[in-house]
């Protein structure tokens, strides 16, 4: 045994100095001009898919850029730590990006959580910070000005959805369901002032938790209470499984969506029950504009899957900093931070960013869009400001 | 105290000087803060491995306690302008009253029914956090959490959490081993060891168990008012599950029958989730492999390597002498 | 009425999957933690040999069990063993389950990615109304197979000698062996059968929930709260407890509160525990002097 012991012993001084070694990230000096992006995403854990289509948008947008020097004399490095949608790992990771790695710019992150916790590092260090999937209120209320936001404005599409549901549709009583999260529950208050201003009667406002699988109970006390329409809000996983379940017990309201669940993957699992569902978003796979067609082509030959809006919004962002980079031709972070706010001219999948002084980009374009035969197909577009 | 200190190992005394002098060795700001991060999770494990390791009663609950402490510290500082000192303290004891909360139920609980029972009640801490929203700001959670401020001065580097983390530390790990070496942590083992008989000697086993509950909730409730002001934001997403799985498992790793085992767990695992980024996809599978081998091959735990590692020194720098295996009173066993 | 219809299906899955942690517990005295985790094993190998290579649903669901419970035997040898024989704490053995559920759900992760992949319903999807209650064929599928599998394991556990030996074990683990009962095979057999019945689950609800890397852990939370409901080790009371939690919270979720109805789940718990220390069903322990 005590043979054994030893053994063990050398074995994990070992393996300890060695994950020691393993804490040296690479980030070595370049020659050329670079801008290194760290990127912090949930790659593992519940919203994998999130974070994994999110570090394969920056890639492919990063070897673009690269291969057709878009951004004059820079080359961009991306550099990628997977948070684990955990808070406190996101904040190691920006961390590791910022000290470790030498980042000049952090993507992240996904759940509004970890990029809050992101945003204490990336102030506390004076790097700008852009958040490509976090929709939540209160990041661009903290008064923190290093922080923009590419990810759609989540009020501008809660007031489409109740307006278009009051005025086009006359719908008087319908039901929220929104998930227990920070999106959610963003969703959830922002529905909910809508249909105060449109008159809308809210007959349930109920919530489930992320990986619940049956969601009958809240949506029989829908149908007990007449609901005509539901809205919901979360990603396209518990939507699909809502829709289903929801059409299995003979609700045949109108459902609403927003952008977190836009993706061709809810189509896929909600099939027939998804047919006629309205959502928002600023990303429609199979619109005729020509970067759009572009991206989705690029990303469908290297990937072999079709681009989900937070790939798009990714891919977006990485093209900012380019831009950004180009014109500032610095990689310091002021400059590269008053660079990313004169942003403008620019068009990109998912429309051309402008950001206001809090840095929400507010030159995205909010699409309606409606489920007709598989497929998204373009009802309106919503001007910001309407 | 310098007389205390001539009667110190020479190892001791090197140790304390690479604590105090780390941080200014070590410019990579990053590596403190995987430190602090230890830090502070050592000190809700020793909470765990008190009550866990000495008192026996399995807890996959903890992080509720540390989120009580992280929040209600946070709020008292952000609504009521309390001072940082105060507000810990505040927390600290809410924290331990949940402790007691629990506690009562699950005295009579024991082994997979209590597991149940502490996870029931981190995943009530946790939805509350979610669903109170008025007060906790639910699921986005708490931001712009005040640094901690007392004495005229203001902590907000990584050094200066180091340093205010290695006090509280200091003291918290003091006390624990005074705690484990006096009555109470008797009692503690004797519960561990045979429940029924510890009652027929006469030990009011329930208050006990009970107060094994509170402490290691205050323990994570310290724990977790530090974290608030360490990280700026506290969210449901800081609180899972997950985390008290985690705090658990190092428990285990580092060996939950003695105090430095949980700051040696606290060490190992974090610096393994950290360091094995580079794996990228594989990452979580070897640190699932990594936490089975330590299982199964250290039942004690890597503080249990000590008197191995002790051995092979002894062996090394003493030729001519056998090794003696097991003497009583040599770390293991006993409380430490 | 329509709730409690809703609570039957998702019941029968959560007992199912507390039937394989108190299988283990009663037999090994050990809790699986990565029970939760052979559901989802089963559904992705059900979901690759029906989708992918084409066979037909039975001889996937068949061959998706067996693998299961090649992989429970492999969970006891390798992880069991040692640590039985190291006379390892049971805190220990939890630790290491939990190892062997995160290497689990993360090899999935990588093989076949992180998107909810869709089962179709053998007995497809069209809703079946009686009167005005709705239901999915697949519903009927579950409550139906499920029920199907509890028998054959009673009868399993009663008649064959594998079973009586398990039930010997269970009972008195010294004697078992005393008696010449091989109690390291018998471990064997409770993980085997307990993976066969986790994938099982799985499989089942594979059509209505999709299949997801992750979808082990909620319901391996609820099927072992399930258990501890119905008293853990205790056979019948796994079936209890599950129906028992999932009328539940099909109730107290669609009535009372969605955002809490887990709490409400983890306090009825609670209370239950404070109680009956050991489950609603478990018969007075006998404490061993």
């Amino acid at each position: 045994m005590t043979l054994l012991r030893k053994i063990s012993v050398f074995a994990l001084v070992g393996i300890l100095s060695l994950s020691m070694s393993g804490l040296y990230g690479c980030g070595g000096a370049s020659q050329t001009k670079a801008l290194k992006i760290g990127v912090a995403g949930p790659e593992t854990g519940g919203s994998a898919q999130l974070g994994q289509a999110q570090h394969r948008a920056i890639q492919l947008a990063c070897d673009e850029i690269n291969a057709a020097n878009a951004a004059g004399e820079w080359k961009l490095e991306p550099y990628f730590e997977d948070d684990e949608s955990d808070p406190t790992k996101s904040a190691s990771a920006t961390n590791k990006l910022i000290q470790q790695s030498n980042v000049n710019v952090v993507i992240a992150s996904i759940n509004s959580s970890c990029t809050l916790a992101d945003m204490v590092v990336t102030e506390r260090a004076g790097i700008p910070q852009i958040t490509a999937g976090s929709t939540g209120a209160s990041i661009t209320e903290q008064g923190d000005k290093w922080i923009f936001r590419t990810a759609v404005n989540d009020e501008l599409q809660a007031n489409a959805l109740v307006d278009y549901a009051v005025k086009t549709l006359g719908i008087k009583k319908a039901s929220t369901l929104t998930a227990a999260d920070s999106y959610g529950q963003s969703g959830a208050t922002l529905l909910k002032a809508a249909a105060e201003k449109a008159g809308l009667n809210l007959v349930v406002t109920a919530t489930y938790n992320g990986g619940d699988k049956d969601f009958k109970p809240q949506l029989l006390s829908m149908k007990e209470k007449g609901t005509e329409a539901i809205f919901l809000w979360g990603i396209y996983t518990e939507a699909a499984l809502i829709a289903n379940q929801a059409r299995t017990l003979g609700i045949n309201g109108q459902l609403f969506g927003a952008s977190g669940m836009a993706a061709a993957k809810l189509i896929e699992l909600g099939q027939g029950a998804v047919e006629g569902m309205l959502l928002t978003q600023s990303f429609l796979p199979d619109s005729p504009d020509a970067k759009v067609k572009d991206f989705v082509v690029a990303y469908k030959q290297k990937y072999n899957e079709d681009p989900i809006p937070h790939a798009a919004q990714a891919y977006d962002s990485v093209y900012i900093l380019a831009d950004a980079v180009k014109r500032a031709n610095s990689n310091a972070p002021q400059a590269l931070r008053d660079a990313i706010m004169n942003t403008s001219g620019l068009q990109l999948v998912t429309g051309s960013p402008k950001f206001d002084e809090k840095g929400n980009d507010v030159g995205k374009s909010v699409l309606i869009t409606k489920i007709e035969k598989g497929k998204f197909v373009l009802v309106t577009k919503v001007i910001s400001g309407q | 105290m310098l007389d205390r200190m001539r009667g110190l190992p020479w190892w001791k005394i090197a140790g304390l000087a690479l604590v105090l002098l780390l941080p200014l060795a070590v410019s990579n700001r990053y590596y403190l803060h995987v430190l602090n991060l230890v830090g502070i999770y050592s000190l809700v494990v020793i909470g765990l491995n008190l009550l866990s390791g000495y008192t026996g009663q399995v807890s996959m609950g903890q992080a509720g306690f540390f989120g009580v402490g992280a929040y209600v510290s946070a709020l008292l500082m952000m609504r009521l302008n309390v001072p940082f000192v105060v507000a810990v303290s505040a927390a600290t004891l809410v924290s331990a009253l949940c402790g007691v909360v629990i506690g009562i139920p699950a005295m009579r609980l024991s082994g997979p029914y209590l597991v149940m029972a502490t996870v029931g009640f981190g995943e009530i801490m946790r939805l509350i956090m979610v669903n109170w929203v008025p007060v906790t700001m639910g699921a986005a959670g708490l931001t712009g959490i005040p640094l901690p401020s007392f004495l005229g001065m203001q902590i907000s580097s990584e050094r200066g959490f180091y340093y205010l983390i290695c006090a509280v530390l200091y003291l918290a790990t003091l006390e624990a081993l005074r705690l484990s070496n006096s009555k109470v942590g008797r009692t503690f083992l004797a519960i561990r060891e045979d429940d029924l008989a510890a009652g027929a000697m006469g030990v009011p086993t329930d208050r006990y168990k009970v107060a094994a509950f509170a402490i290691s909730a205050a323990y994570a409730g310290i724990a977790g008012a530090l974290y608030g002001s360490f990280a700026g934001v506290a969210s449901p997403d800081n609180f899972t599950f997950d985390v008290s799985v985690l705090l658990l498992c190092m428990s285990v790793v580092g060996g939950n029958r003695t105090i430095y085992g949980a700051l040696v767990g606290a060490l190992a695992l974090t610096v393994f989730s950290e360091a094995l980024r580079f794996l990228q996809g594989y990452r979580l599978i070897v640190y699932g492999a990594i936490l089975l081998a330590t299982v199964i091959f250290m039942p004690q735990g890597l503080s249990g390597l000590a008197p191995a590692v002790a051995q092979v020194f002894r062996r090394m720098h003493f030729p001519g002498h056998k090794g003696q295996n097991g003497v009583a009173g040599d770390k293991g066993e006993t409380c430490r | 009425m329509q709730y409690l219809l809703n609570g039957l299906p998702i019941g029968a899955t959560y007992a199912l999957i507390a039937l394989g942690y108190s299988l283990i517990y009663a037999s090994a005295g050990v809790l699986n933690w990565a029970q939760g985790d052979m559901a989802m094993l089963g559904a992705y190998l059900a979901y690759t040999l029906n989708r992918i290579v084409g066979l037909g649903f039975l001889p996937s669901m068949l061959a998706a069990m067996a693998c299961a419970a090649l992989v429970g035997t492999l969970v006891e040898r390798g992880v069991l063993r040692p640590l039985r024989r190291r006379a390892s704490p049971s805190i220990n053995l939890i630790i290491a389950t939990l190892g062997v559920a995160i290497i689990a759900r993360n090899l999935a992760l990588i093989v076949w990615g992180p998107d909810p992949q869709l089962f179709p319903s053998p007995v497809g999807s069209r809703t079946v109304s009686i009167g005005s209650l709705n239901l999915l064929p697949q519903d009927l599928l579950i409550v139906g197979v499920a029920i199907f599998l509890m028998l054959l394991l009673q009868y399993f556990l009663r008649f064959t000698r594998e079973g009586k030996a398990l039930r010997a074990v269970a009972q008195d683990r010294m004697a078992a062996s005393l008696m010449g009962i091989v109690v390291e095979r018998s471990d064997s057999v409770a993980f085997a059968t307990s993976a066969a019945l986790g994938a099982a689950a799985g499989i089942l609800i594979a059509p209505l929930f999709f299949v997801t890397f992750n979808m082990g852990a909620v319901i391996g939370i609820k099927g072992f709260v399930a258990a501890v409901v119905g008293g853990l080790g205790n056979i019948p009371g796994a079936i209890a407890g599950g129906f028992v939690l999932g009328l539940t919270e099909a109730v107290a979720g669609g009535k009372i509160s969605s955002g809490y109805r887990d709490a409400i789940s983890f306090g009825v718990l609670i209370l239950v525990l404070w109680l009956r220390p050991s489950g609603l069903f478990s018969r007075v322990n006998r404490a061993k002097v």
